[in-house]
């Protein structure tokens, strides 16, 4: 299992369409993601968007990510990745 | 994959707005129509437009009717189609109930996507105040 922590960036946080591009995202790899929101221990399955929805993550949140399954290295690269780029509207 | 189906169906323009408002979150839906029933139109004419809308968005499984209000006339009319066991509906349809829809990712039967769509729309409302700032909440009551 791999885990690591990434902060929202952008400034709409994590809204429905955001949720919407990390959901397509994750829901292309094998592996379990989880996003534990490290403030308030708020839990979300990264391949649904109701359940992403619910973290109610603005700017400034930290989330911790929890992957595991056989492509984790390469899911866990990605969902670093889209949350450093700040959904691609920084 | 065979997805059930669902169809929108509210007073006004809500059940055409809630579907494209669905479409910008998820993308396109083709498993899912939406029919606006004017406050005027009449009763056999929004049926048909119903029954339409079943036909298109049918793969066979099965078709979710979601309707804005219990009792109004977009529930009445649905409720016809309430014979064919091939047709659930669900009440009070709010956009997590859409999403819910729209985003099937393993094959469900009717009942069970019936069953997920209405604890769905139950479970998505908030006093958001409650979940944005419970510290406030307990010292103002």
């Amino acid at each position: 299992m791999l885990k690591g922590n990434v902060t929202i960036i952008n400034r709409l946080g994590l809204h429905a369409r955001a949720a919407a591009q990390l959901v397509r995202l994750a829901s292309g790899f094998q592996s379990k993601i989880k996003l534990i929101r490290t403030d308030n221990a708020v839990i979300a399955d990264a391949k649904s968007i109701l359940s992403v929805l619910t973290l109610a993550a603005s700017k400034g949140v930290e989330l911790e990510i929890e992957i595991e399954g056989e492509d984790e290295r390469s899911a866990f690269e990605a969902v670093q990745e889209i949350f450093k780029n700040g959904f691609g509207e920084l | 994959m065979k997805k059930i189906g669902g169809v929108i169906i509210s007073h006004g323009q809500v059940a055409n707005e809630l579907v494209a408002a669905a479409e910008t979150v998820v993308g396109e839906l083709k498993h899912i129509a939406a029919v606006s029933i004017g406050w005027h139109d009449d009763v056999e004419t929004a049926k048909n437009e119903v029954a339409r809308a079943i036909k298109k968005v049918s793969e066979g499984n099965g078709v979710l009717l979601l309707t804005d209000m219990f009792g109004g006339t977009p529930t009445n009319i649905s409720a016809m189609f309430l014979e064919h066991n091939d047709v659930e509906i669900i009440t009070g349809v709010n956009l997590p109930m859409v999403i819910k829809i729209a985003s099937q990712n393993k094959e469900m039967t009717l009942s069970e996507m019936a069953q997920a769509v209405e604890s769905q729309g139950k479970q998505s409302i908030y006093r958001a105040s409650e979940l944005l700032m419970p510290q406030k909440l307990k010292k103002d009551a």
